[in-house]
């Protein structure tokens, strides 16, 4: 079993919001995205590619991300960027977790 | 057929055929990604192929993802056929005017009945005129945003289940089976309907998914 499949449960919900932050920074591609957050989550959040592009979708779908095609040292391939509402979106995300992580922070620290 | 084939038509199983293009291009990019990784660290084809592979997870975790985002097979052919009846209705002069002037006369019968004391009758037909004016003006109504849309599809459920249970009034607990077997093909496409909602952006829905 893999030796991160405590987080790996903990960090499915949170993938939208990480997906967000990585775009926040600029255009990137899937790979990249997936790269980035494994890079720096220090390899933490490590996560199978095949649940990364369906979650691309669905923040497109509701209208949070764009994409569009660039080629790349001669390769199509298919960017994706954030929308006013994504950036809205984030902000909102990062607030709740901050909530969140402070609440759960204290009753750990108290057991 | 290849490791990655055989996990892409896993993943995109029961998907149209838009969709698993889609999912197909992404995917092989973000393969062949992986795969330049592995070989600039030293591994041989096969291996880089093995790990890259190995990286995209379980395609049937992936299929069933995609299913909740992306257009299946069921829901792209509902969208291609699911306007046949109303561009043949529009494209119609005559049949167009005949169903519109069905809950005219529906409300017209209404009235007389109404007149004749027969009220139990009279409701229900004017009820049900009613119904079928909204289903039927549908189309031709100003409906193109999503409050408005929720409006309509509020008032066109909502009248369609009046209708029912004033027909058959006191008795429709008894007559719920007809209820059911006539319900179920509105339902379900209703059911769909919400589906192809939530997958497509509002922008790139047609008028049939606003009704």
């Amino acid at each position: 079993m893999h030796s991160n499949t405590r987080y790996m449960m903990n960090f499915k919900g949170t993938l939208p919001s990480l997906i967000l932050q990585a775009l926040a920074n600029g255009p990137c591609h899937g790979y990249r995205i997936a790269q980035g957050i494994k890079a720096r989550s220090k390899g933490v959040l490590d996560f199978k590619e095949g649940t990364l592009y369906p979650a691309l979708h669905k923040l497109r779908n509701e209208g949070l991300v764009e994409s569009y095609e660039e080629v790349e040292k001669g390769r199509a391939r298919q960017y994706y960027r954030i929308t006013k509402a994504g950036r809205a979106a984030l902000a909102k995300d990062r607030a709740q977790w901050r909530e969140l992580s402070r609440a759960v922070t204290t009753l750990l620290a108290e057991a | 057929m290849t490791s990655l084939e055989r996990w892409l038509e896993q993943a995109t199983r029961c998907l149209s055929a838009e969709s698993a293009a889609q999912v197909r291009s992404e995917i092989r990019e973000h393969h062949n990604a992986e795969r330049e990784v592995a070989m600039n660290r030293g591994a041989n084809g096969e291996e880089a192929d093995r790990l890259a592979v190995a990286a995209l997870g379980d395609a049937k975790a992936a299929n069933r993802q995609y299913h909740k985002v992306l257009l299946t097979s069921a829901e792209a052919k509902m969208l291609r056929t699911g306007n046949r009846e109303a561009r043949a209705i529009c494209s119609r002069t005559w049949l167009k005017w005949m169903l519109l002037a069905a809950p005219v006369v529906a409300l017209a019968a209404s009235s007389v009945l109404l007149t004749r004391d027969e009220i139990a009758f009279s409701r229900a037909l004017a009820l049900g005129g009613i119904t079928m004016g909204v289903v039927f003006a549908g189309p031709f109504l100003p409906v193109y945003t999503t409050s408005r849309a929720r409006v309509y599809r509020f008032a066109k459920w909502t009248l369609l289940a009046a209708t029912f249970c004033l027909v058959f009034a006191a008795n429709t607990p008894k007559h719920l089976w007809l209820l059911a077997s006539c319900l179920w093909i509105p339902v379900w496409t209703e059911w769909t309907r919400v589906s192809i909602r939530r997958k497509l952006p509002v922008a790139e829905w047609p008028k049939q998914l606003y009704l």
